[in-house]
């Protein structure tokens, strides 16, 4: 494992400004937190503790209030999204980082294979792979192939969770940034996920997951950072950790 | 492939005593769909009908690049603008009326195009207008009916056909879907998305629905009475608005995205 971390966070702060009512509502209140290549760091705790702000921050769907967000690129860059304007965010999405979250909604209107294959294209990846590989993305999540020509709408959440994480994983970013992948999904997908985000991790994928679930933690992270009220709680592996956030 | 970056600065506009738009700026980068949002009296139209060059601003600058050339729209007159109007910039209204003739045919109104550009070759004029045609999916059994007779989906079709029978540079886009019924309006934007992400052309999406700028945009701008009040990623803007106007128009629209 290198030494430079992939993602370094460091005092970051987040605050939601909250006009109609003229208030501001802390979500983060400092948080320092690194990722290396080929490490799952996992975020647990309680509802509304900012795990997701957290996650969103780094992809920039929010605006962080303060602190710095390093990202080491896959050319060997340092960038801080933090601060990187919106062209350079748009850039680093391409290339760098992926990001699955339950929230996502596919692309209406267009079938499975072809949004998984628009993420493709998106990628960078030439039209006439774009649906092999798309195919072979909702192969490794176990999607039924007589499911691929409709539309994500009309499918279960859980399938439309497939069909994100395909989107998602296609081709491995340098930073995947997962919130609650496996929510949707029973246990017999749960596992196809796992090997999914492990097999990611063992190709130097740099992971940072939103988990609820401890019995997942145990199984994929090598880190649990539980954040409570904004800030770092406790940190270490899962076994430990764990217990001593439980008790 | 059009190759092009587009760099406002300073844009300004009155008609008489009433402001039109006042220091609007933005870039978007060559290929990118950038949004502008706004409501009514915004001032999002008056900046399109400027970059159409259907309005002379009272100040600004509007950077079209091309490959190694790049001139300033709002400096080139007369025939030249027209010209400009003809392969370079092409804007799809509102009102279909205001972009097409609708006394002569679909067909016609894009053939006219293609020969403004210096298209003369009967065929082949033909044949283009008929894949043109095909790929908006306007039945080729219409081609010739006059435009009059057309639907406001359909209409809208045609726009599109014509906008982009040239390749231009960049794509102006007022309100392409509004007044359109749903399932119509939803025909329409996935046609125009579809149309983007396969051209990579540069192009700007005026609206005041956020479903249109979600669909279509990666990056916005929000206009209220004439200025800029915010500006950002477009995902970031529906999900993180920091302006007090901004945050008004996600929450109104949050029911529906």
């Amino acid at each position: 494992m290198t030494a430079e971390p992939v993602l370094a966070i460091r005092g970051l702060r987040k605050q939601f400004v909250i006009h109609a009512i003229g208030r501001q509502v802390p979500a983060l209140r400092g948080v320092d937190l690194t990722v290396g290549a080929g490490e799952h760091v996992a975020l647990m705790g309680p509802s509304g503790a900012g795990k997701s702000t957290l996650l969103k921050c780094v992809w920039r769907s929010c605006l962080p209030s303060a602190g710095e967000i390093w990202l080491r690129r896959r050319d060997g860059g340092l960038v801080d999204l933090a601060a990187a304007d919106d062209p350079a965010v748009i850039e680093i999405r391409r290339h760098d980082i992926a990001y699955v979250s339950q929230f996502l909604r596919p692309d209406c209107r267009r079938s499975v294979l072809e949004v998984v294959g628009r993420a493709a294209i998106r990628r960078g990846l030439e039209p006439a792979g774009a649906a092999a590989t798309a195919a072979a993305a909702l192969r490794r999540v176990r999607l039924e192939e007589e499911l691929w020509a409709t539309q994500p709408a009309v499918l279960s959440g859980g399938e439309q969770q497939r069909v994100n994480l395909a989107a998602g994983t296609l081709c491995p970013p340098r930073l995947l940034l997962l919130d609650e992948p496996v929510a949707a999904l029973d246990s017999g997908h749960r596992e196809t996920v796992f090997e999914l985000i492990a097999g990611l991790r063992e190709t130097g994928v740099a992971v940072l997951s939103v988990f609820h679930d401890a019995e997942a933690v145990r199984a994929l992270a090598d880190r649990v950072v539980i954040v409570r009220d904004g800030r770092v709680a406790a940190e270490g592996p899962p076994d430990g950790t764990l217990d001593r956030a439980a008790a | 492939m059009a190759d092009c970056a587009l760099q406002v600065t300073g844009l300004s506009k009155r008609f008489g005593r009433v402001l039109g738009c006042a220091d609007v700026g933005f870039e978007a980068a060559a290929g990118e769909a950038l949004g502008i949002i706004g409501e009514s009296g915004s001032g999002k139209t008056t900046v399109l009908r400027c970059l159409a060059g259907d309005v002379a601003p009272d100040a600004g600058r509007a950077l079209l690049r091309r490959g190694t050339e790049a001139f300033d729209l709002f400096t080139v007159d007369g025939p030249e603008r027209r010209a400009l109007r003809v392969a370079t910039v092409s804007i799809v209204y509102q009102n279909p009326a205001d972009g097409l003739n609708l006394r002569i045919s679909a067909g016609g109104n894009v053939a006219e195009r293609l020969i403004a550009a210096g298209w003369r070759n009967f065929g082949k004029i033909r044949a283009r207008v008929s894949e043109l045609l095909a790929r908006v999916d306007v039945p080729l059994d219409r081609m010739d009916d006059p435009a009059g007779a057309f639907s406001g989906g359909m209409l809208q079709r045609v726009q599109l056909a014509k906008a982009v029978a040239n390749n231009p540079a960049l794509l102006l886009l007022d309100e392409p879907t509004t007044g359109l019924d749903a399932a119509i309006a939803a025909g329409v934007l996935d046609l125009i998305r579809d149309l983007l992400e396969e051209s990579g052309i540069t192009a700007l999406v005026v609206s005041h629905d956020m479903t249109v700028i979600s669909m279509l945009t990666s990056r916005a701008v929000v206009l209220r009475a004439g200025r800029m009040v915010e500006a950002g990623l477009t995902d970031q803007l529906m999900e993180d608005p920091q302006d007090a106007y901004s945050q008004q128009l996600v929450a109104a629209a949050r029911g529906a995205l």
